[in-house]
């Protein structure tokens, strides 16, 4: 695996571990498994034979009971490995889903009783809480189930959740999660959900493999593995048959053997282990999968929408250049732009202030100009600004950094020193909003504002009191490592197609800048769910992320749906898995994740097949060497007559805690393209599969004789 | 080993197969798109004449059910017309030497030899059938169950073939299968049979004083027109007991060369077809590649040690050409036999067993390509898994259900293999025959529901197993080995129509990289299946220095 | 022909026993009977097994081993894989050329000269060296009438 997805830290051997291996034993238990149901099945028989070597007279050398001893520990031993890894994987996914239990902890919480003119608070224990009800929470409590905010706006710690340290700001209509805590303020919320709904609850829901549904592809894995089982107990039965009638003398006990090692038992083990610890992987990356199908589904995926802003850029632009039209200078179009941020809160406008601040352009008079009105950006008109009149109290200082700006006064600035100017209207927007409201614009509009355009970049035109001064250049910040991520999902045949709302030339920039070749410009939320529509049509599977309500229906349409957990309830319905981070760069790991997890399981299953071969070779020469000695000449390893057996037993029981730590951390590996996975992976695990088990029998034969 | 001009004459007559194949496979997939063509101005009458009498409709389609069972139901009544010429021949006509009618289970046991590709001979045809039996009951249900194979090949590419809507016409396709592929090939096959020497009479057999005096009996008959589809239909069941081993089915070198040639050209042909049919040429290459890598490594096996002439084998084919043909008729199941199986060295008999449990190197008509399919999804389901997406063929995503169907049709193979193989022993059957408890005898048996199971047809036991147990079991077993992978494989490719195609960045099927792949994985699932019987037999002859012969 | 809905119900029984006959038919009867007559125009004395006639009788076919047991002849093959072996291989006939000179009275060299030319041009082909024993044994008769008048 790549460097992208951390390595896990798989559970610990301890106690409780032990004894939950132990009491899977029981056969009952083992009924989902039915290669180790079987091979449990052949313990008994052994031990049978151990116990009264008699009652199996012709199928038994009598005197060789403490053989019959051996290979019967070493069976149980096999299943037990088997029991060990799925505990291990349950303990693992416990572990990482422990905190969210502790979250589920019962609380009591204020529910709000409304009538006519009144409400009253009651102390209700949060599981007799109800979707719809009304709670009041208050600094310090703890929020029972996903809510939503009615009234108030608070602080919410988070951190147990996302990992998130800085506590968010909530207000009406934002989403709270159960489990997280109120850390100011006081809040009035409505349940969401119903108790059982919740997110840790599907999340623990998940993690019990007892009540894990098999994925589709988990399915048919074991439809192969019992095919195979089939298969094999057909040849052992056929050579028992022969081995009785042609009178070939084959002991039972190396029948049954034979029979293990070649039952697909290593796959059979970890199966299980290998679907859950995929979930918890994923877990680990703060992404609750709805079910173990969409993990699988995230492997197969062949397009990913990408939102621009949060996925590919870090969600704000950065201005980077003044750009004054004839006439103005660069100092006038700077000023004009740090008077109209001021209050504006935006990361843009806090960049603008800090491109002024930088350069200097920092208005003269700062403290005395008043201040009439803030124009607080609108969708409608898409553009902000102030307007500045006489008042005497303008601006007080708010912080260190504004602070340090009014010291830094330049004395020559152009703007008005006189008390009596007039009111100063500054408005600052998209360009095309800008030049509609002016009077006669200037003849340097257009040119100025395409060529910042054609380059990528955004620009914002400013204007003063209805003329326009000029541009101001802003450019999207890239997200850190995203470029590296978008090669690597494309060197693995996966499409990623950036939706944007800009306009298709600073589309077309930043797609061309992180290496996308589809992108979609000018896109409104709503177009994601003809988007994911179109691909489908042409049978590819969509990968998609979303957050707004708008998103919902194309999360629901996509394959994979990653819906940030900051999103709405309608988006994190609809999608099925959300992103406990918000972070939308992740669907990137999904879809790593989903691979991984398929390939381990075909590696473990292909290993678990080629391992067969060696076994043959190690066992075949022994079955009848009673009566055919000639078979020796297959004993290609030269392994001892009694030694053979055990040695190919425990080397197929040592396997399965071998492949533990590769089932629960997951095959590594760099993207690439899909065949050259195959083929890598393929002679890895095929080839090694069928070398392996030569040199581990030989070598467990060499340490049996020794002793 | 084998010399390099031996070597040259291998590499010859494969390459000639695989050029005729890629030639004719143009041609064949016109017949069931039922593209315009030359015949079509004698055929089509002709054809339509057909479906009017019997009351088909050529432009009713099929789902797989309905075609499978149409197949199936057909294969029935043939095999029903055919037992009834066999039981009667007594009193039938065209029956010079006056051949009495065939047991019941020897009845039984023939017609589903015949019937299902096997020919599986428990008889020696030249002194049990009579003319009419050889024409009307023989060669009849060799063409039929040709014809059956093609089709139901043909069904089977098309349900996996993007965008189809249905399977075809069983029988539309079964029609066009006999007058526009077997017939013509057949008919220009025989006539160069009987240029060679191969004989094709109505006469009855010929009594002559020999130089030295004595009374000789020359059993002629319609030999050759037998020969032409028993080669080209990968049947095998030879119009004499000795099989083309007797010089009348197999006069000389030549006609040897062009019956090897013959049972490799359609099965190499449809591997060609399927590509086509599909409408991606490169899904040939695993197939074909596939299939010829195997058959190589079967022929290395068999060529490995020299084999020379011996009392089973003719002297115009000495041990080159007998074992060559051996490995040949078992890489296509088709049966026939130039020698006897017991002249064969153990490690040429190995390979006869490699390739009736493999069946697809490549295998007989229509199911050999059918089951180079399922090894694919087998191979594209386990190994496929590994390149991290769920696995895909054609496009196709592999469900639980494919994988239960796949699995299901490989496991039949040794189920009933292995099943009968040894009950032959528990019920005594095999010692009543005097088949020894050693690695021959074993062999023997093995051989015999190997090559059942297989439809191959080719065995060391002959009229020896003409017993009711030997006649049953093969026939159930032949049965079996023949209609339940083929409803499986129909079954899979029925769901996979209108099924989501996703158009790229799957496993690539179509490269050298996944032939390789898919050899291997053939070779270990064959392997692993079988290695513990092959090692009790042929395995052990060998060690046991049988290297003369099994016999 | 148009699309019948209706066949679906009743085709289950008449297009699948009138295709078995008429597959009979044509396969089973049309088939032979063509390649027969035609093979019979074209090729009449393969067709007809390939029959040899010596002064005017038919004595054999030279496709099937007859048996010789006089010393002057060359001897089939008694074991083979269909028993009817024509042919033997050239070292086979090379050993019997002393018992047949010495019975016959015909010079070894002249023998030998017969077996080499007689050897089959098409087993040459494919490196395998062998003679038919009745064609042989048939020049033997012509050439040396003398001799084989008592034996044959």
């Amino acid at each position: 695996m790549n460097n992208d997805i951390p390595r896990t830290q798989y559970a610990a051997l301890n106690g409780s571990v032990v004894v939950d291996s132990i009491l899977r034993l029981s056969p009952v238990s083992l009924l989902s498994n039915p290669v180790m149901f079987i091979t449990e099945l052949m313990f008994f028989i052994v031990a049978a034979m151990a116990i009264y070597p008699q009652g199996f007279a012709p199928a038994a050398s009598v005197g060789e009971r403490a053989y019959y001893v051996e290979i019967a520990s070493i069976l149980l031993i096999t299943v037990w490995f088997s029991t060990l890894s799925d505990a291990l994987a349950e303990q693992q996914a416990k572990n990482t889903a422990g905190s969210l239990r502790k979250l589920k902890t019962k609380v009591i919480s204020k529910k709000v009783l409304r009538e006519a003119f009144s409400s009253t608070v009651v102390p209700t224990s949060s599981d007799e809480l109800s979707k719809g009800d009304l709670v009041l929470l208050e600094d310090g409590d703890v929020v029972p189930i996903d809510s939503e905010v009615l009234e108030g706006i608070a602080m919410v710690d988070e951190s147990l959740l996302t990992g998130e340290s800085a506590p968010v700001r909530k207000a009406p209509g934002d989403v709270l999660i159960g489990g997280s805590r109120i850390v100011s303020d006081t809040l009035t919320v409505r349940i969401s959900v119903n108790p059982e709904e919740g997110y840790i609850n599907q999340m623990i829901r998940m993690v019990e493999s007892s009540k894990r549904p098999k994925t589709p592809n988990e399915q048919a894995v074991t439809i192969v593995l019992i095919g195979l089982t089939g298969i094999f107990t057909i040849i052992i039965l056929a050579l028992l048959g022969l081995s009785v009638t042609l009178g070939l003398g084959a002991d039972l006990s190396v029948l049954i053997a034979l029979y293990v090692c070649l039952l697909p038992t290593t796959i059979g083990a970890l199966l299980p282990a290998i679907g859950l610890s995929g979930i918890s992987r994923l877990y680990q990356r703060k992404i609750v999968a709805k079910s173990g199908r969409a993990v699988e589904t995230a492997g197969d995926a062949d397009v990913v929408l990408l939102d621009k802003t949060g996925t590919i850029t870090v969600g704000n632009r950065a201005a980077i250049e003044f750009i004054p039209f004839e006439g103005y200078s660069e100092r006038q179009v700077g000023e004009a732009a740090f008077l109209s941020s001021w209050y504006d809160d935006t990361p843009e406008g806090r960049s603008i202030i800090a491109l002024s601040y930088n350069k200097g352009f920092v208005p003269k008079n700062l403290n005395s100009l008043p201040l009439s009105e803030v124009f607080e950006f609108s969708a409608v008109t898409r553009t902000s600004g102030v307007k500045i009149g006489r008042a005497q109290e303008f601006m007080l200082p708010k912080g260190r950094s504004r602070g340090r700006m009014r010291r830094k006064f330049s004395s020559d600035s152009v703007a008005s020193d006189d008390d009596q100017s007039p009111d100063l209207e500054i408005i600052k927007g998209a360009p095309d909003s800008i030049k509609r409201a002016l009077i006669s614009p200037p003849q340097d509009f257009d040119a100025v504002v395409d060529a910042v355009a054609a380059a990528g970049e955004t620009p914002m035109a400013i204007s003063q009191n209805g003329e326009a001064l000029g541009v101001i250049r802003l450019k999207d910040v890239l997200k850190p490592g995203i470029k590296e991520k978008i090669q690597g999902i494309k060197t693995m045949g996966i499409r990623p197609v950036m939706i944007t709302g800009d306009q298709p030339l600073t589309a077309k920039s930043i797609a061309g800048e992180v290496g996308i070749d589809e992108y979609v410009p000018r896109a409104k939320p709503e177009d994601k769910f003809a988007i994911v529509q179109k691909e489908q049509a042409q049978s590819r599977v969509v990968a998609m992320i979303g957050d707004g309500t708008n998103d919902a229906p194309a999360l629901a349409v996509a394959d994979v749906g990653l819906a940030m957990n900051s999103g709405t309830e309608a988006a994190k319905e609809a999608a099925n898995m959300v992103d406990l981070e918000s972070n939308p760069a992740k669907i990137i790991d999904v879809v790593l994740l989903g691979k991984q997890l398929l390939m381990t399981r075909g590696a473990v299953t292909t290993f678990s097949i080629a391992n067969d071969v060696a076994k043959y070779f190690a066992i075949m020469p022994v079955i009848f060497s009673a009566t055919v000695p000639q078979l020796e000449a297959l004993n290609i390893l030269h392994l001892g007559l009694h030694s053979a057996v055990l040695s190919a037993l425990i080397f197929n029981a040592l396997v399965i805690p071998m492949l533990i730590p590769l089932a629960m951390r997951g095959v590594r590996f760099r993207p690439s393209g899909t065949m050259s996975l195959f083929l890598r992976n393929a002679f890895v695990y095929g080839i090694g599969g069928i070398v392996v088990p030569f040199i581990g029998i030989k070598l467990i034969d060499i340490l049996l004789s020794a002793i | 080993m084998i010399d390099a001009i031996q070597a040259a004459y291998v590499v010859a007559i494969l390459g000639a197969a695989i050029f005729s194949g890629w030639l004719l496979a143009p041609y064949v997939v016109g017949v069931y798109n039922r593209s315009p063509g030359r015949l079509d101005r004698f055929l089509d009458p002709l054809e339509n004449l057909i479906y009017r009498v019997v009351g088909a409709d050529p432009a009713h389609t099929m789902d797989w059910k309905q075609y499978f069972l149409a197949a199936l139901l057909v294969n029935i009544v043939q095999m029903a017309i055919a037992a009834f010429i066999l039981l009667f021949q007594g009193s039938l006509p065209l029956n010079p030497q006056g051949f009495s009618g065939l047991s019941w289970d020897l009845t039984f046991n023939t017609v589903v030899s015949i019937a299902t590709n096997t020919n599986l001979q428990h008889y020696n045809g030249e002194t049990t059938l009579s003319y009419l039996s050889q024409m009307s009951a023989i060669q009849f249900l060799q063409f039929t169950s040709a014809a059956t194979g093609l089709c139901a090949a043909v069904a089977f590419v098309r349900g996996l073939t993007n965008g189809s809507r249905d399977m075809g016409n069983f029988y539309v396709d079964f029609v066009r299968s006999i007058t526009r592929i077997l017939i013509p090939l057949c008919f220009v096959a025989a006539l160069v049979f009987v240029a060679l020497g191969v004989p094709q009479t109505l006469g009855g057999y010929v009594t002559v004083k020999t130089i030295e005096g004595a009374s000789q009996t020359i059993l002629v008959g319609p030999v050759a027109s037998l020969v032409s589809i028993m080669q080209i239909g990968t049947n095998g069941g030879g119009y004499y007991g000795a099989n083309s081993a007797y010089p009348f089915q197999n006069p000389n070198p030549q006609s040897d060369i062009l019956e090897i040639f013959l049972m490799l050209l359609l099965p190499t042909t449809l591997c060609f077809v399927y590509g086509l049919m599909l409408g991606k040429k490169r899904e040939t290459r695993p197939v074909l590649f596939g299939a010829y890598a195997l058959f190589a490594i079967d022929l290395i096996i068999a060529f490995i040690p020299t084999s020379t002439l011996n009392s089973g084998m003719e002297v115009r084919f000495a041990g080159f050409w007998s074992a060559f043909w051996t490995v040949v008729t078992t890489a296509v199941t088709t049966g026939s036999v130039n020698s006897t199986l017991a002249s064969q060295h153990p490690l040429v008999v190995l390979s006869a067993f490699m390739g009736m449990l493999i069946q697809s190197t490549p295998g007989g008509i229509g199911a050999g390509l059918m089951y180079m399919v399922m090894y694919a999804v087998i191979t594209v389901f386990i190994v496929g898994l590994m390149s991290g997406r769920t696995p895909e063929y054609l496009g196709f995503k592999i469900r639980s259900r494919d994988v239960l169907l796949v699995m299901s049709a490989f496991l039949i193979h040794p189920l009933i293999i292995l099943v009968p193989t040894v009950l032959a022993y528990a019920t005594g059957a095999a010692s009543t025959i005097g088949l020894g408890t050693n690695s021959l005898g074993f062999t023997q048996v093995l051989y015999e529901f190997t090559s059942a199971a297989a439809n191959n047809g080719s065995d060391f036991l002959g009229s020896m197993a003409d017993t009711p147990f030997f006649n049953v079991s093969t026939g159930v077993v032949m049965f079996l080995g023949r209609y339940a992978p083929m409803g499986l494989l129909l079954a899979l490719s029925g769901s996979v129509i209108g099924r989501k195609r996703s158009p790229e960045s799957g496993l690539k099927t179509d490269t050298i990289a996944f032939t390789a792949v898919l050899v291997g994985s053939i070779m270990i699932l064959v392997v692993l299946t079988f290695f513990p019987f092959l090692a009790l037999g042929p395995i052990l002859s060998y060690f046991q220095g049988n290297v003369n012969g099994l016999g | 022909m148009e699309t019948n809905p209706e066949n679906k119900q009743k085709a289950s029984y008449r297009p699948v026993v009138g295709i078995a006959i008429v597959s009979l038919l044509v396969c089973g009867l049309f088939f032979p009977l063509l390649v027969t007559a035609v093979g019979q125009v074209v090729f009449p004395h393969q067709a007809g097994g390939s029959l040899v006639k010596l002064d005017g009788r038919t004595v054999g076919s030279e496709l099937i081993a007859q048996g010789f047991s006089q010393r002057v002849f060359f001897h089939p093959r008694n074991a083979s894989a269909s028993g009817v072996d024509p042919d033997i291989t050239v070292q086979d006939a090379m050993s019997q050329v002393a018992r047949i000179s010495e019975a016959s009275g015909i010079p070894v060299s002249v023998l030998q000269q017969l077996v080499d030319a007689n050897i089959d041009a098409s087993g040459r082909l494919v490196e395998v060296q062998y003679v038919n024993v009745l064609l042989l044994n048939i020049q033997l008769v012509q050439d040396y009438p003398s001799v084989y008048s008592a034996y044959a």
